[in-house]
């Protein structure tokens, strides 16, 4: 009865023991899901379709893409610079801008004002703040 | 005497004004914490000489963790890992309006909860160093297992909601297991050719903050950015009024909060963000409505907010009669002292009483300061809602990837982990599993494999768990408590509502 | 000193944008990234490194950022980055990780250009609970000898695993088989060994005299105390380091724990000892020129001999060699330490 309770670890493999108790864990609850909410599942087509035909397209879309495109630019034009956070500079200012004009609703010259202002001043201030006054690393 | 000096230094105290504002921006800024708050400016400390700057960076930290709870409520993002269960039941209060008391409420407990804490740090320090040495791998598993429980509770379908926890637990183990934390250094559940990235895993607080921070906004551009609150939504009407009547009946919880938060902060490994998590599921496991948590339950604000003010006090117990840090903030804490020459261990307390002392005033002040500066400002706080979201939003993603990349000193995954699981939150409401148990489950996953691993490790027995010490059948107790609460609520639940498919 | 120049920065920051992305003189970048092999701001690393970054910004007038990455990610960011605007400072870890096996470490004499080094931490030690049977770490090895299993609390595959690595080599070499009696603890950070002890997991553990001097300080009857058994670090190292000691325990009592005081041999003639030593590498295209500036420089810089008493206040020992004499030097660690730890594992 007492051998039952033993365990001995192998500290080699002892990176395995919890991600495999975890992913059985989860596979069985997956399982119990499946079962549970099988009409749902099976219905999830109609919820994508309809998520896809309410979604604001431009907006949701437009965000993924700029985003994604800042990212890529951020590293590869730091670069050009090293070490000086130009690179996040350079690309906040547009990113800020171009969301902005897409998040808004009536471009009015009033928000325009607003929002450029917003997008021209941050950036560098905390670029500056964080890169020259904090002395951290920026792309 | 030297206290004195201190006093009507005005160095000393313009540095711990100075520092808590700075601090409680630091925490109200999304993906700014208070870890990096103290990171920034201790090499700005050097020439201050150590009580100075240690009066600083106190400030700063007390400042820093005291700050997460302005976006946590009025934006729903948390701004520091730890004010994630204020997140809970403070953005719900803002959305029917009670954003204002919802804040007030949060200062309160704050402040109450760093004052149970420096009590504790002040008069305890020695004998509560040594009660936490009794905690092995085998306690500490368990009480993250016990903060693991809250998964279930915080779940409104349970049957998902643990399994998003789990999901969140097997996240937090990709990449190595890590070496310093008592690891093989091996990487396991990395999928093929992504090891040059992924070796490291995912870091937390990018995860934190793209899961909050960017879903919302995600959220909020698939329905087409639709105009957010005005001031007047918040304004204080007769159904949000704060008194501090909303503490009657809240004493208990507030200085267990606060406790709990205190020992969380002194047992060393156990993370600073486990304090809230851990407090808030005392709350509920104890409290005649749990069904109103997460719903936006004031009790709820209190027993976050007065946890995570709690570990500021606690997490320098171990530094200071230990000489090791209670979370990673009073980890660069032994930066500042071993710079100033200065050795922190069992003696640090008898033999530098001075600075001893001062450290408790600073602590003091700074609490008393954060409550007065967060009360007066709390209309501009309040104005963050009615920032236009085209302006509002750009800049909260910006400071996301200021945050992400400088976390671990200029990682560019660290940015990218931010959009994926902004998108991963984005899909995870459409799949109906839950945020709140994941990012649980996120936070104390490796803390829990570690513990887990290593407590078999080391005894080389299952029943070790129940026969280790009396602390372990406590905890057990606790934990089948909070089960059972669950389960109940969750029965409760079920008869309320009629089953829908 | 500190202050002013980055105040000064600070307000010339804006200005920065105009200037050149190389300094005229030396051709060195005008920004500097100096990634460590530690991901903590508080640790000895981080220290380290960053007396030398101010010491050589103030030298060269350049900016140097010091970036507390941890290993993996700074072997990354220094592969990433010929132009020599990324350099890396680590210690005897880098190569001692590589020895061990540990997964995914280079091997830094091959795949990167080794420079010169820097300072010492002279703290490595072993350590017992106060009431413990052993005096010295003589008494462990006689211990396993005699056949008694003694548990060793380290953290694997690095700095820490390397002394016990040494002991378990000269059990072998005065009884073969009896190293079988010395058995790690694997655990984490300082506070998991010091808890291993405190839990009575670990007869023995690795830590250092910055960290656990205070506890060798409390009455015996304290639950928490412990006693120095050994410090590995080199008796040439110890006498350098302040009369005075660190806390209550002065220079003498130190070399009293460490060689030839205290003997683990590592070969018959020679007695195993270890200085963790902190030293700079480069990506192996830089330009030789750029790397060669720098080591003038500290060069230089030491012949100052101002950044001594930084280090010496903060309880390192400054140890500057010339790259080329450095490569030497850490290569023919490298090939010893190479030796024992292959010999044991062959069995």
């Amino acid at each position: 009865m007492d051998n039952l309770t033993r365990v001995t670890i192998d500290f080699q493999t002892s990176h395995l023991i919890f991600p495999i108790m975890i992913a059985v864990l989860l596979g069985l609850l997956g399982l119990a899901i499946l079962v549970r909410d099988r009409a749902a599942i099976l219905g999830s087509g109609r919820m994508w379709a309809a998520t896809f035909r309410e979604m604001d397209k431009p907006r949701f879309l437009g965000t993924l893409a700029l985003t994604v495109v800042y990212f890529l630019l951020m590293v590869p034009v730091g670069n050009i610079w090293p070490n000086t956070g130009y690179g996040f500079l350079i690309c906040s200012v547009p990113y800020v801008i171009v969301l902005g004009l897409l998040f808004m609703h009536e471009r009015t010259p009033a928000k325009l004002g607003a929002m450029l202002a917003v997008a021209l001043v941050a950036p560098p201030l905390i670029w500056w703040l964080f890169s020259e006054v904090f002395f951290l690393t920026l792309p | 005497m030297d206290l004195l000096a201190h006093l009507i230094d005005p160095w000393f105290l313009g540095l711990i004004f100075g520092g808590t504002l700075m601090g409680i921006m630091f925490g109200a800024i999304p993906g700014m914490t208070a870890t990096m708050a103290v990171a920034v400016c201790l090499p700005l400390t050097f020439p201050l000489g150590l009580v100075n700057s240690l009066a600083l960076l106190l400030s700063l930290y007390v400042g820093g963790i005291t700050g997460g709870l302005v976006p946590a409520i009025l934006l729903g993002i948390p701004g520091t890992p730890s004010s994630i269960t204020t997140t809970f039941d403070g953005f719900p209060m803002a959305k029917r309006g009670e954003g204002e008391r919802a804040l007030k409420i949060a200062i309160v407990a704050s402040v109450v909860g760093g004052l149970v804490s420096l009590v504790a740090l002040y008069f305890f320090a020695p004998v509560l160093a040594q009660f936490a040495i009794k905690f092995s791998y085998v306690e500490k598993f368990l009480i993250i297992f016990f903060a693991l429980t809250v998964m279930a509770a915080l779940s409104s379908d349970m049957l998902l909601g643990i399994f998003s926890g789990v999901l969140g637990i097997f996240l937090s183990l990709v990449g190595t297991y890590d070496i310093t934390n008592g690891g093989n250094g091996h990487t396991r559940l990395i999928p093929p050719g992504m090891e040059y990235w992924l070796d490291g895993g995912f870091a937390l607080l990018p995860v934190l903050i793209g899961i909050f921070g960017v879903t919302v906004i995600l959220e909020e551009a698939e329905i087409g950015m639709p105009r957010g609150q005005s001031l007047k939504d918040i304004e204080v009407g007769p159904h949000s009024r704060f008194s501090f009547s909303v503490f009657r009946g809240q004493w208990l919880n507030l200085i267990r909060s606060g406790g709990i938060g205190t020992f969380v902060g002194i047992l060393p490994g156990v993370g600073g963000s486990a304090a809230s998590i851990l407090s808030y599921t005392a709350a509920k496991t104890t409290s005649r409505h749990p069904e109103r948590f997460g719903k936006g339950e004031p009790a709820g604000v209190i027993a976050s907010e007065a946890g995570n003010n709690g570990l500021t006090g606690g997490a320098l117990v171990p530094l200071l009669s230990l000489g090791i840090p209670g979370d990673s903030t009073t980890a660069l804490l032994i930066g500042a002292f071993a710079l100033q020459g200065i050795q922190v261990g069992p003696l640090f307390i008898g033999q530098n009483a001075e600075t001893w002392n001062a450290m408790i005033v600073a602590m003091l002040l700074s609490n008393l300061v954060m409550l007065v500066t967060m009360f007066f400002a709390i209309r501009w706080f309040a104005m963050v809602i009615a920032v236009p979201k085209q302006i509002l939003y750009p800049f909260i993603l910006m400071m996301c990837v200021i945050g992400a990349y400088t976390i671990n000193y200029g990682i560019i995954f660290d940015v990218w982990t931010l959009l994926i699981f902004g998108l991963f939150g984005w899909l995870m409401a459409k799949l109906r599993l839950e945020v709140a148990p994941f990012i649980i489950g996120f936070i104390l996953g490796p803390s829990a494999e570690i513990y887990f691993v290593k407590s078999l490790e080391s005894f080389g027995d299952l029943t070790i768990f129940f026969t280790k010490s009396w602390i372990a059948v406590v905890l057990w107790i606790l934990i089948a408590a909070s089960v059972a609460g669950s389960i109940a609520i969750s029965r409760r639940n079920a008869r309320m509502i009629s089953p829908s498919a | 000193m500190t202050v002013t120049r980055r105040l000064l920065l600070s307000a010339a920051g804006a200005a920065l944008i105009v200037m050149p992305v190389m300094t005229e003189a030396q051709n060195l970048p005008r920004n500097i990234r100096m990634v460590i092999g530690s991901s903590s701001t508080g640790g000895d690393t981080y220290q380290n490194a960053s007396i030398l970054a101010d010491a050589l910004s103030e030298h060269l007038g350049v900016n140097v950022r010091v970036d507390p990455v941890g290993a993996s990610e700074a072997f990354k960011a220094l592969a990433r980055d010929s132009r020599g605007t990324t350099i890396m400072m680590h210690h005897d870890q880098s190569y001692l990780q590589e020895l061990y096996g540990v997964e995914g470490s280079p091997d830094i004499f091959e795949e990167f250009t080794v420079g010169p080094t820097i300072s010492v931490n002279p703290g490595n030690a072993y350590l017992v609970p106060a009431d413990s049977p052993y005096q010295t770490i003589e008494d462990v090895l006689a211990a396993a000898e005699a056949g008694e299993r003694v548990r060793v609390a380290i953290q694997p595959g690095g700095v820490s695993e390397i002394g016990f690595t040494a002991m378990r080599n000269a059990a072998r070499m005065s009884a073969p088989g009896s190293e079988d009696n010395i058995v790690p603890v694997n655990t984490g950070d300082q506070a998991d060994k010091n808890q291993a002890m405190w839990d009575d997991l670990a007869d023995v553990i690795n830590g250092s005299i910055q960290a656990n001097e205070q506890f060798t300080q409390l009455p015996e009857n304290d639950p928490t105390a412990m006693r120095f058994v050994w410090i590995t670090a080199t008796p040439e190292t110890l006498n350098q380091a302040p009369e005075a000691g660190l806390g209550e325990t002065d220079r003498a009592e130190m070399l009293s724990f460490a060689a030839p005081e205290v003997s683990v041999p590592m070969t018959e003639e020679e007695d195993f000892t270890f200085d963790k030593e902190f030293f700079l590498m480069f990506n192996i295209e830089t330009d030789p020129a750029l790397v060669e500036a720098i080591d003038t420089a500290m060069g230089e810089i030491y012949a100052e001999g101002e950044i001594q008493q930084r280090f010496l206040d903060a309880f390192f020992t400054p140890q500057y060699r010339p790259m080329a004499e450095a490569q030497e030097h850490l290569r023919a660690k490298n090939d010893d330490y190479e030796t024992i730890i292959s010999e044991l594992k062959s069995e």
